[in-house]
């Protein structure tokens, strides 16, 4: 139990998907202007990367290992994340046409969200077992989420402040970003 | 190499039959002027507009929520065209859409 609740912090805040490893940095940049599509795809990303790494992890474990076929896991994850994305599109489309709306493009792009792939590939090569493949593919997402989160705050609060002219808009958040990784190292040795 | 094109194969065709499940439950009413002016735009999807990506423009057209059509790589002809498609068009609703171009 504390294996997994070290597997967890280690993935939220440690080793954070975005800040540290820098994968995911499209929807990131992308679709942090607002905190509700912030919180919107980081469930989007959240329920993706779940759905995904227990299909992939099934797939790997029942269906390629027994036919040594391993060499073959990148293209079959490829295609289960492909479906999975347009699966959770068509979901999101049918429940929520305002989130599918201030999403836009950067639904389907999750499908080359690199986050998704990695956690699929980790779950193998780490040798997880089910409850910790579930805990990490749950927990890489919240820190996603979580950095997501704070950085489409900061963004809210610096539309409404003076910057100068030259570091309006991009400029400005690529220099939160930056601050944001430099703070998340302090987490280094937490656990 | 049979066994991993089997296996594509198998995987593949499961997941498409999932999602074409999938596409006919969730099933959702579409205007489909959106789609027509979406292919009336570039494509480029480059937000110039403020919208994220063309459908969102085409979307914001055909709900008059633009007065202009305001794609910015757009030439003057294309954005004509597409002011003449939704001035000619009717929508589900009965009326159509006036929009400079």
């Amino acid at each position: 139990m504390t294996d997994l609740f070290t597997l967890a912090i280690s993935a939220i805040l440690i080793n954070n998907i975005i800040l540290s490893k820098f994968f995911g940095m499209c929807p990131f940049l992308g679709v942090s202007r607002k905190t509700s599509s912030a919180i919107g795809m980081g469930a989007a990303v959240l329920f993706v990367i779940v759905g995904a790494s227990c299909i992939t992890y099934g797939l790997h474990y029942l269906v390629l290992v027994p036919l040594g076929i391993e060499y073959m896991q990148l293209i079959t994850f490829i295609l289960v994340i492909a479906s999975f994305v347009q699966l959770t599109e068509i979901i999101i489309k049918k429940f929520s046409p305002v989130l599918y709306k201030s999403l836009g493009i950067y639904l389907p792009l999750i499908t080359t969200n690199c986050a998704v792939l990695f956690v699929a590939k980790d779950n193998i090569t780490q040798g997880f077992n089910i409850s910790e493949m579930l805990t990490y593919s749950f927990s890489v997402p919240l820190g996603f989420m979580l950095v997501l989160y704070i950085f489409s705050a900061i963004r809210e609060r610096l539309d409404s402040s003076k910057v100068p002219a030259s570091w309006v808009g991009n400029p400005i958040a690529l220099v939160v970003a930056g601050l944001m990784a430099i703070a998340f190292t302090g987490f280094a040795g937490l656990v | 190499m049979i066994k991993a094109t089997l296996m594509m194969l198998v995987v593949g065709g499961l997941l498409g039959l999932i999602l074409g499940i999938a596409e006919k439950v969730f099933f959702v009413e579409k205007d489909e002027r959106s789609e027509a002016v979406s292919a009336m735009l570039p494509g480029y999807n480059c937000g110039g507009c403020g919208f994220p990506g063309c459908s969102g423009l085409a979307g914001a057209l055909v709900s008059k929520d633009v007065k202009t059509v305001c794609c910015k790589p757009c030439k003057a002809e294309q954005r004509q065209a597409i002011a003449d498609y939704l001035a000619s068009t009717v929508g589900p609703d009965g009326t159509n859409v006036i929009v400079k171009a």
